[in-house]
């Protein structure tokens, strides 16, 4: 125990060499691992439910100045804001289209289960072994056709005749019927200690944002990235990094999925956002189908925490700092209205 | 300079018309148009497709076929050159053609003979030492 605590304190003072002593450095990997939405329990009817989208658009809390924020996304130049005057109903009319506009930049990316592989055979002609030592890959370029119907299939060297994979369909259209963002290659920064690296800088929304451009919803790539950067948000509180963009919705219906919504709660709780924490107790409710008492404002959230919570400890302490927190406005409220002779 | 996909090649009805291949590409980096045109010395009527005879690093070698304009053109009767026969044949598309199945067994004989004389090679310097 001693000689390891010795080399971690090597290893953070970042010496190099220790003199008679030889060690080998194990770098600490990403210790998350991949969660799926899978095809047994397929999260789609619950996603795509009109009050469960609603809920999930509530939690995002959006502020259009954050929605509408200048961004770097390396399109030219930034213009100056125009300033007009307005009526104030052309004024409502304005702010009706903005939020329109929200709504478009807003929407949640879809939450769907992995795709099955391909594995359809369609000839087996051994007597072409021989004849190409590669593969040979046709695609229908038909004009009008969607990337997901488009008929690839590949010639094996041994003469079999199949469709193609999904891992090859992607590259394949993405040659042939370019999207723009989508690298042919998977970049860099999904893989490896890039991924680490990024996650380590928080820098959740470029993350999603690009998942969203490289891969199709039902990838397992585009589930393993955005689970990891879920479960990293959910550890290190970086729900103030998401909130008023489309990923949102997508981390909340992921954390109450996979029955793990202690933290977001906390934060909600100690952030006093306490009808946005019984919103989210009515969205685990909805799709867990279990029942919480609704006597009072934060009886559904108590009923949780007794029922769910596996941080029970945290939160009653979170809701009691709440309780006495509202107790003392209430008090001060008092004392100003009897100071002002008001009752 | 490339023929535009809706080529530059008048049509008329009564001539004989072809689908074949069209070298593009460059000096030792073939690549190949699937076209419609009247004969080799005439413009391209319409381009099909394409063809990338070497492989990429998955060693997979890529063709593509509008096949909406193919069945159009042959059903309006025009002839398929043999090098683009094969192609669609081992798309599916066609019947295997006679000459892949030639060429694979060939290729295949080749193979066993290079691989005899190897052993045989090996065998002769074996009895030298």
């Amino acid at each position: 125990m001693a000689a390891f605590r010795f080399i971690s304190q090597c290893l953070n003072t970042k010496t190099e060499s220790i003199s008679g002593l030889h060690y080998t450095v194990f770098r600490r990997l990403l210790n998350y691992s991949t969660v799926e939405y899978a095809e047994q329990n397929d999260p789609r009817p619950s996603f795509f439910n009109k009050d469960i989208q609603n809920i999930l658009r509530t939690l995002t809390r959006v502020d259009l100045q954050r929605v509408f924020r200048t961004r770097k996304l390396g399109q030219g130049k930034v213009h100056d804001p125009e300033y007009r005057f307005m009526t104030n109903e052309e004024l409502q009319m304005a702010m009706r289209e903005a939020e329109l506009k929200a709504d478009n930049l807003l929407q949640i990316p879809p939450v769907v289960p992995v795709r099955t592989p391909i594995s359809k055979i369609l000839s087996q002609d051994p007597e072409l072994q021989g004849l190409e030592s590669s593969k040979m890959i046709f695609t229908d370029i038909t004009f009008g056709v969607k990337d997901s119907d488009r008929l690839i299939v590949v010639r094996e060297p041994d003469g079999t005749l199949r469709e193609a994979e999904w891992e090859v369909r992607n590259r394949i259209n993405q040659i042939y019927f370019p999207q723009e963002g989508r690298a042919i290659k998977t970049p860099q920064m999904f893989q490896g200690t890039e991924f680490e690296d990024v996650l380590k800088r928080q820098e959740y929304e470029f993350i999603l944002d690009r998942a969203c451009i490289q891969f199709e919803p039902n990838d397992p790539e585009y589930q393993r990235v955005t689970s990891i950067t879920y479960q990293h948000i959910n550890d290190n509180n970086g729900f103030e990094k998401l909130r008023s963009t489309r990923h949102f919705g997508a981390l909340a219906f992921f954390l109450v999925w996979h029955k793990n919504i202690d933290n977001l709660l906390l934060e909600l709780i100690e952030t006093c956002y306490a009808d946005e924490a019984n919103t989210l107790i009515e969205l685990y409710s909805k799709i867990h189908k279990v029942n919480f008492e609704k006597t009072s404002e934060l009886s559904m959230i108590e009923d949780y925490i007794k029922k769910f919570s596996n941080k029970k400890g945290a939160l009653e302490l979170a809701l009691q700092a709440y309780k006495e927190l509202l107790d003392e406005k209430r008090k001060v409220e008092q004392g100003v209205k009897t100071a002002h002779g008001l009752s | 300079m490339l023929p535009p996909a809706s080529g530059t090649g008048t049509f008329v009805r009564t001539s004989e018309k072809v689908i074949r291949l069209l070298r593009q590409g460059c000096t030792n980096r073939p690549f190949f148009h699937i076209v419609r045109r009247k004969n080799q010395y005439r413009p391209v009527i319409e381009q099909v497709g394409t063809f990338d005879p070497l492989p990429n690093e998955h060693n997979e070698k890529l063709t593509s076929l509008n096949y909406e304009r193919i069945r159009h053109w042959i059903g309006n009767g025009a002839h398929v050159s043999k090098p683009v026969e094969q192609l669609l044949g081992l798309a599916g598309f066609f019947p295997i053609h006679p000459t892949s199945y030639m060429n694979a067994w060939r290729n295949r004989k080749a193979i066993k003979e290079n691989q005899e004389k190897s052993i045989n090679v090996d065998d002769k310097t074996e009895d030298k030492q």
